[in-house]
């Protein structure tokens, strides 16, 4: 109960990050927050389901956001990014206390701590990402050799997954 | 073991892509920044690595007794790093676990523990617990991995037995010593009657008394004190179930209940599973026999078949002359009907203990359901007439009774019978 509460906190944060500074566009940008919203109680009051279209519409509103009513870079969007996260993995881990099974106490804080470090990580390399963004180009062979290893880590990530 | 990943991987793999896909499209850091969580959730399920589980599963005892607790052991061992262990011990229907089955524990690396589980014995049987159903997750949940382990284990759960203060006598008495008391008379303990003084007769059976009244030598005679063979014939073709209760359960708890009090007072007792397939024990003496018949009875039955066999089909020292025959049956297929009459033919000593089907449903809404129920009824009342006609007691044990209620039964019918 305590993780799904989370789970639906984070998803609140993110609107709550988004839809207040929407200005004029919060009539456009309302509907995918609130459909996301509906779909993450739904995916918890069922078995998941519909959880992952949440997620993309939470991201999709913010980006959307960022479009049609922020210029410049967001300096919010890590927090948003990790909220995300937080909201799917709280979600998930809901469901997997869902079965009737005797747990030990140490197995939800080595699960609690586990998620906190994912996304504590997230935070800081969604950070580091919006810092690099931030930095003007042509700004010398440091940024170039972090965003040639940032690619590099991307294209190795997606050839290990594909191979398992 | 089966490796499997979580539902939310392609999830967040979409996520992830078009974050990217969107910041490059749009020329915005912020999508990008929005991606950069779960790709690091991606790449912890990359390194996610299999852990190396032994487990070992063991019973206190492979015999126990309905309603008693067994306790399995689980050992367990983690080489590897740690790992979160999900385990469950699948149960057949007549195990129970007071507490849950399924258990998720910390398992460190390199110590080794041992998991208790109390299972409790619900009904009797024969069964096999395990193997154990394990999985391990990853620290987030995104990799598991699955298989099954630790061998099976056999478990005799032997059925309670009804406390029975008495037993049907046979009518007739076999030639080995024994508790019973014979028609025949001889040497003995019971007054059978007077007769007088023959050449041979010990002095010490002179009747003092009545040899003074008459005036000539007056002897006692005594009963015999022989055993008795008795037959316990275990209908296996029909039983009637509702949920978890069926006659045959009770059948085989009244056989095992019977073959104990039986045995226990010197008799020789048998069995004969008879239905689609027939089974036999002639009958013998001890406790040996009893746990040959008990533990043939775990694994007893019901079949579906549409055989017809006879009772010719038993070898003949299986129903030795003059044995006592009790029957256990619902008394609802013709077959075992039939060989019943034909036992009672061939001049057995037969007492049929009807087992009481469950309370049968409402009949339908149907019109004719309750003229079908009426005949079905009183099908069942000319069967038992047809019984009585050749002189066999039909008794019927209803749930809840002890079975000490139709033995009763019985022989407050038969005190006055004598055999065929």
């Amino acid at each position: 109960m305590t993780t799904a509460a989370g789970a639906v906190a984070a998803y609140g944060g993110v609107i709550a990050l988004v839809l207040p500074r929407a200005g004029a566009h919060l009539v456009e940008l309302a509907p995918g927050a609130g459909a996301g919203l509906a779909l993450v109680l739904a995916a918890l009051v069922t078995d998941g389901r519909g959880l992952g279209v949440a997620l993309w519409l939470g991201g999709a509103t913010y980006v959307a956001f960022l479009v049609a009513a922020h210029s410049g870079i967001d300096g919010a969007a890590p927090l948003v990014a990790v909220l995300l996260l937080l909201c799917g993995e709280l979600a998930t881990w809901s469901l997997d206390e869902r079965s009737r099974m005797r747990t030990d106490a140490g197995l939800i804080w080595r699960r609690g701590g586990a998620v906190g470090l994912l996304a504590l990580g997230g935070l800081m390399l969604a950070t580091l990402s919006v810092v690099l963004g931030a930095a003007p180009s042509a700004h010398g062979l440091v940024f170039t050799f972090l965003g040639a290893i940032a690619a590099i880590a991307a294209a190795g990530t997606g050839i290990l997954l594909a191979r398992r | 073991m089966t490796r499997f990943t979580a539902q939310r991987l392609p999830v967040y793999a979409a996520l992830a892509a078009s974050g990217l896909i969107a910041g490059l499209a749009l020329g915005r850091v912020e999508p990008i920044a929005l991606s950069a969580p779960f790709v690091l959730a991606l790449l912890a399920i990359v390194t996610a690595r299999e852990p190396q589980i032994t487990a070992r599963l063991s019973l206190d005892r492979d015999r126990a007794i309905e309603g008693e607790d067994v306790t399995a052991f689980i050992d367990l061992a983690a080489t590897g790093g740690n790992a979160r262990l999900e385990l469950l011990v699948p149960l057949p229907a007549q195990l129970s676990s007071p507490h849950n089955a399924a258990r998720a524990l910390l398992l460190r690396d390199g110590e080794p523990q041992r998991v208790e589980l109390a299972l409790r014995c619900e009904r009797w049987g024969a069964v096999l617990v395990g193997p154990l159903l394990i999985r391990v997750r990853s620290p987030l949940g995104m990799r598991s991995w699955e298989a099954q382990v630790g061998g099976r284990h056999s478990l005799r759960i032997y059925p309670t037995e009804e406390t029975l203060r008495s037993l049907v006598p046979a009518l007739d008495t076999q030639v080995f010593a024994g508790n019973q008391i014979s028609r025949a008379r001889g040497e003995g303990i019971e007054f059978a009657d007077l007769r007088e003084w023959q050449p041979g007769d010990r002095i010490r059976r002179v009747n003092w008394r009545a040899t003074a009244l008459r005036g000539s030598l007056w002897v006692n005679e005594q009963h015999l004190e022989r055993n008795t063979d008795v037959v316990l014939f275990l209908d296996t073709f029909a039983e009637v179930r509702e949920l978890a209760r069926t006659t045959h359960l009770r059948a085989v708890r009244a056989a095992a209940s019977l073959a104990h009090g039986y045995l226990q007072r010197k008799d020789r007792v048998g069995l004969v599973g008879f239905g689609a397939f027939v089974s036999w024990f002639p009958p013998q003496l001890g406790m040996r026999q009893l746990y040959t018949i008990v533990d043939h009875l775990l694994t007893s039955e019901i079949a579906e078949s549409y055989t017809r066999p006879g009772v010719s089909l038993l070898p003949p020292r299986t129903l030795p002359p003059k044995a006592l025959v009790i029957a256990l049956t619902p008394l609802f297929d013709n077959r075992i009907a039939r060989a019943l009459l034909d036992l009672r033919g061939r001049g057995y000593d037969l007492v049929v203990i009807e087992i009481a089907t469950p309370e049968a449903a409402e009949p339908g809404d149907d019109a004719s359901a309750p003229l079908a129920e009426r005949l079905w009824r009183l099908s069942r009342e000319a069967l038992r007439w047809q019984f009585a006609e050749v002189g066999v007691p039909v008794v019927t044990w209803r749930e809840g009774e002890p079975l000490a209620v139709p033995i009763e039964e019985v022989n407050s019918s038969r005190h006055l019978a004598r055999p065929a």
